[in-house]
């Protein structure tokens, strides 16, 4: 059982006060998470006390903020049980799967190979594809959703699988909140020869990842939506793989010997970490692990969906207003993507903004699902560990009499 | 015109500050994009005069009427924007082109709508006033 009260003291900023005079009620987190005292607190002592580069200099600062580091890469790496040989710090889930892309499928696959991805996919699963196929001639095959339940068409999936190389599907949706049989893809591709990438962007805040008990090939993460810091996230991958990739990016640090005729490059995540790391942001990403480890992310899960199902059954019964996806859903992650019949989702969101109600509008880097659900944007409430029941009967409130008022 | 905005605009401006809160003054707001003076309808919606990377659906035309005086006529299908729009339109139509290119939307903020405002990319509005301005600038010099 969560104390929701304790936990909330943990972050500061949802005592905010918006300039309007209204409280903060943050309803954004599928964006980004609100990071707790003790990350903030983590990433400030690096810049006080022992800022320094790091795996270079001889001197105490340099072997401090190397050892944070590397111990931030144990840390993240145990977490989501992987080796940490097999980590690669990134800047998020997306330069995790342009890692994918540029090093290991552009080494590994060719013209006439196939890629299946579904329509589900945030925009980071699918641009690099895209671009991969205009290179190199591979095929991009897209999974579609259920155009009633929303969720992946599992028998379109099978059908997809027949000669392909590489499967990318994201763990849970950013849009609907949908969490897919991870464990069925993954058996169903690995049964057929396929690679299997997991965006796990919007699941890694929502039940606790294991690399080595999924058996995917690689996995995307990014820190900001799981209480970490913007700008940093890692590819998790295997030893077979990891020996399979080259290298993304060139520069320092990834190389053994550099000489005018030419370099050669360190092994294992040592080559795809060029230039100086995100020191401070993997320091504070192992602090919001360390927080995060106090919990059962069991409970975390139940505290989302009781939220979440709560604000999905209240919010159907505002006349004009459309649920995409059911919150409900045992595995939902807890966003809620709804819209109403005549009040425009900008305007919405800036009028639930009157009421100190943070959420997200737009397409959410996912225009072939918006395709697939008939719209061109959606509005998202998306709930995390330290939102309350009292906030979403707040929220109704304010939907409410918006609704009444502007429609 | 005042130094911040046309002084046909400060009657408009009053009756936004004279709202109770922000609810009424975007209820006030919503009402001028149903009285648009001069609407852009949708089916004159092309992607020639679409406002690029705005979340919302929105479409300018600047022109020279008649008697060479600066025309704005606006549509897009958020109703914030739309007011917005209709209100600008309220400012700058009848003016002289180098006019407009110089105005800022200071009126917008004094009115008490500043998040219309924001830097943020998505932004509607501030990407329809800086399309206004352009042409406007444009105009002025041919």
């Amino acid at each position: 059982m969560l104390d929701i009260k304790a936990i909330r003291a943990d972050f500061p900023i949802l005592d905010r006060v918006l300039p309007n005079g209204k409280n903060l009620v943050y309803f954004d987190n599928a964006a980004t998470s609100q990071k707790p005292q003790c990350v903030i607190d983590a990433m400030s002592n690096f810049y006080e006390n022992y800022n320094s580069n790091a795996h270079r200099s001889n001197h105490t600062l340099a072997d401090e903020a190397s050892s944070a580091l590397e111990n931030a890469r144990n840390q993240i790496s145990n977490f989501f049980g992987a080796k940490p040989e097999n980590m690669i710090y990134t800047s998020g889930a997306t330069e995790a799967i342009n890692l994918v892309s540029y090093g290991w499928a552009k080494n590994n696959l060719d013209n006439g190979d196939v890629i299946v991805i579904t329509e589900m996919e945030h925009h980071a699963d699918i641009v690099p594809w895209q671009e991969l196929s205009k290179e190199k001639g591979v095929e991009v095959r897209y999974v579609p959703i259920n155009n009633e339940t929303f969720m992946l068409d599992m028998e379109a999936f099978e059908i997809a699988l027949d000669g392909a190389a590489l499967v990318c599907v994201t763990h849970t949706s950013n849009v609907l909140g949908i969490r897919n049989p991870i464990e069925e893809i993954i058996k169903m591709s690995k049964g057929k020869n396929c690679k299997v990438l997991i965006d796990c962007a919007q699941g890694a805040p929502h039940e606790k990842i294991n690399f080595e008990t999924l058996g995917a090939d690689f996995l995307a993460i990014s820190a900001h939506k799981m209480a970490g810091p913007t700008g940093i996230g890692c590819l998790l991958t295997s030893n077979e793989r990891i020996q399979e990739m080259g290298p993304f990016m060139t520069g320092g640090s990834m190389i053994k010997k550099v000489t005018t005729d030419g370099s050669t490059f360190k092994d294992g995540h040592e080559m795809f970490e060029t230039g100086t790391p995100r020191i401070a942001e993997a320091i504070g990403w192992g602090a919001a692990v360390g927080w995060l480890e106090q919990f059962n992310m069991v409970d975390i899960h139940n505290h989302v969906h009781e939220i979440a199902a709560y604000a999905g059954k209240e919010m159907i019964k505002i006349p004009g207003i459309k649920i995409f996806g059911d919150p409900s859903n045992e595995d939902s992650s807890g966003a809620v993507s709804f819209l109403h019949e005549t009040i425009q989702s900008q305007d919405l969101a800036l009028l639930l903004d009157q009421g100190g109600y943070a959420v997200r509008t737009g397409h959410h880097c996912a225009q072939p699902l918006m395709d697939a659900l008939g719209v061109p944007s959606t509005n998202r409430a998306s709930f995390w560990i330290y939102n309350t029941q009292e906030e979403v009967e707040g929220f109704i409130t304010h939907l409410k009499y918006i609704c009444e008022r502007f429609a | 015109m005042s130094s911040h905005w046309p002084e046909h605009l400060d009657g408009i401006i009053e009756e936004f500050k004279d709202c109770f809160d922000s609810m009424e003054r975007y209820e006030l707001l919503f009402d001028y994009a149903k009285n648009n003076p001069n609407p852009l309808p949708t089916e004159e919606w092309t992607e020639e005069n679409q406002i690029l990377g705005c979340q919302s659906r929105a479409h300018v035309i600047c022109s020279l009427d008649e008697g060479g005086l600066f025309l704005l006529k606006a549509g897009a299908d958020a109703q914030i924007v739309q007011g917005l729009m209709s209100i600008t339109a309220i400012a700058v139509n009848g003016l002289e082109p180098i006019e407009v290119s110089k105005l800022t939307p200071a009126y917008i903020e004094e009115m008490g709508l500043k998040a219309a405002l924001s830097p943020n990319r998505a932004n509607g509005f501030l990407n329809m006033f800086n399309r206004v301005i352009k042409e406007a600038k444009i105009l002025s010099e041919t």
